[in-house]
């Protein structure tokens, strides 16, 4: 069964429609890429998702559940993460902060545990606390842990994002651009990391990503946006041979020049 | 003559160490309030107000029971802050929630909204009070133990019930402080002051943060009241608007936004409005008097905010977005 199910999927802006009837379904396990020239619509359907937007026709199924018309944190509760296309960590707090952050919602506590510091307070703290240094450790980050967030260099803060987001035990993780602005080598770190994620961690993975080689090399499955519609759909070898997907990316004409 | 200003220094600073006591536990809910909302909640002169006038009540029903006038002003003060905390939330609920949820981006409805809040509040406290003991100007009772005054050092005296508002502050803004820098629903305030929407998508409940945030300054300025009450023992409906402005003032001076620099702000506030208002006495030899004190309060603002517009700890834009 298909642990995210999007069906028939519609956002407008006014007179633009962002995203436009479109559908797929993702695999549990799967490592699935959204691809598209800028203005697409990815981000879009991404915000819809996580329910930064509310669709105006269609919905999102994740695990058999409707997941369109519930508020973001509702969302994450239900194990949705995700990383932004902009990097938006919580700049005045620490690297170690911010992961405690992610956790909010899986800490199991009450006010009067908090109040008279209970056993089960103590318990909870503590395990998130060794989680919270377990998984800056899983991202290489555990030596930086109570610098601000926002002093760490570039490459790092796309790291911290991730390990943010798998604080909060995502089974479905959403990663917008990930290798955005990073030099080879550290693409490369990221293409394994995403494996990583998918292979030690059982987490589907989908991902919006400009740098081809990644998108080609770790992909199950790949949907091509173009103007808020979907234009293709299949594996990355497959995709990358449709006509309208050349199209797309290099323009009209580009075809001919080819052949 | 400057023999007698100096002889009089420390006084006055502790005077205004009062003052400035005050001031910051009303400037806190300012500020916490505008740093997860980007809102001047005016309506919180208006909690501070219902704070003093919820302390006098426990006066009133509860002070014949009670023969500890240190225990009294302590369940005072627990019940302004209780009365205060649920008043700013349901402030919240009922004026500020609905219009975000109409997603008007719109600052200066809910800013209207806040004013009109306070206005609401002023009348409706007097014509409780009115109703319930005809007459709504009240005073806090004096007791003789709570005014009982100690020798200290330098000349200074101090009375018991200062010594009570100043521990009971100091107590009040470390709890503060530890609960913003350590506990859970402090780093999910933080988190949702830098980045309300990413805050969400990593599942704090915003709506639940925001009404904690009400709860938490609504609380202090509650307790505010009850400070305010056995200092200056006269109340009424409407005196909130000055101490409130005040406050408002301090949030602003230290960096609106930052908790300390409300604390900060309001310290600095009531001391130099303090100093000001005794020196300018003397220096003119009465002819300006104690009642410009608070030009020389808001000629600092203006001065300070000339020179460092993001306040004394607030920091430069860019931070927050």
């Amino acid at each position: 069964m298909a642990i995210l199910d999007v069906q028939n999927l519609t956002k407008r802006f006014g007179g633009l429609v962002a995203v436009n009837e479109v559908s797929f379904g993702v695999e549990a396990g799967q490592i699935f890429s959204l691809i598209g020239p800028n203005g697409a619509g990815k981000t879009t359907l991404f915000n819809v998702l996580t329910g930064v937007y509310r669709p105006e026709g269609g919905r999102v199924l994740y695990k058999g559940k409707r997941l369109s018309g519930l508020p973001p944190e509702r969302i994450a509760h239900r194990g949705v993460a995700r990383t932004f296309q902009n990097i938006r960590l919580f700049g005045a707090m620490t690297v170690y902060e911010n992961v405690l952050v992610g956790q909010h919602p899986s800490i199991r506590y009450n006010y009067l545990d908090a109040i008279f510091r209970t056993f089960r307070y103590f318990r909870a703290e503590k395990k998130a606390r060794v989680r919270a240094h377990e998984l800056l450790e899983y991202l290489g980050l555990n030596d930086r842990a109570f610098e601000l967030a926002r002093n760490l260099p570039y490459g790092a803060q796309r790291r911290l994002e991730i390990a943010r987001a798998l604080a909060l035990r995502p089974s479905l993780l959403l990663l917008d651009e990930p290798a955005a602005g990073m030099n080879p080598q550290e693409t490369d770190e990221v293409k394994h990391l995403i494996r990583r994620l998918r292979d030690d961690l059982h987490i589907t993975v989908v991902l919006i990503e400009h740098h081809m080689k990644v998108v080609m090399e770790i992909s199950d499955r790949v949907v091509v946006l173009d103007h808020g519609r979907k234009i293709a759909e299949g594996r990355p070898a497959d995709v990358r041979k449709v006509p309208a997907v050349i199209e797309a990316y290099l323009g009209k004409g580009a075809l001919e020049m080819i052949a | 003559m400057s023999d007698a200003l100096i002889e009089l220094l420390p006084s006055v600073l502790l005077e205004g160490l009062l003052l400035g006591c005050v001031y910051a536990m009303i400037a806190l809910g300012y500020t916490m309030v505008y740093g997860v909302l980007g809102l001047i909640n005016f309506a919180h002169s208006e909690v501070f107000m219902v704070g003093a006038v919820a302390g006098i009540e426990v006066y009133r029903y509860v002070g014949p029971h009670i023969d500890n006038p240190y225990a009294l002003a302590v369940v005072a003060m627990l019940v302004a802050a209780g009365v205060s905390g649920g008043l700013a939330v349901a402030i919240e609920r009922l004026a500020y929630r609905p219009l975000r949820k109409r997603g008007s981006t719109n600052r200066l409805v809910p800013l209207i909204t806040a004013i009109g809040v306070s206005f609401f509040l002023q009348d409706f406290v007097r014509l409780i009070e009115g109703l319930w003991h005809g007459e709504f100007y009240m005073n806090y009772p004096a007791d003789a133990r709570m005014e009982a005054v100690h020798e200290l050092p330098l000349g200074m005296t101090i009375q018991t019930k200062s010594i009570i508002v100043i521990v009971v502050t100091a107590a009040m803004l470390l709890g503060l402080d530890h609960l913003v820098r350590r506990t859970r629903l402090g780093k999910a305030i933080r988190a949702v002051a830098q980045d309300l929407q990413t805050a969400s998508l990593m599942g704090i409940d915003p709506d639940r943060i925001i009404a904690r945030t009400f709860l938490i300054g609504g609380a202090l300025g509650g307790v505010a009241g009850v400070m305010f009450g056995l200092l200056y023992s006269q109340i009424n409906p409407f005196v909130g608007f000055v101490p409130g402005v005040k406050a408002f003032t301090a949030a602003v001076l230290g960096g609106i936004g930052n908790i300390y620099g409300a604390m900060l702000g309001g310290l600095v506030l009531g001391t130099v409005e303090t100093l000001g208002g005794t020196y300018l006495f003397f220096l003119t030899e009465g002819a300006i008097g104690n009642e410009y004190k608070d030009v020389v309060a808001f000629l600092i603002l203006v001065l300070l905010l000339l020179f460092r517009p993001q306040g004394l700890l607030g920091r430069t834009q860019g931070d927050k977005v």
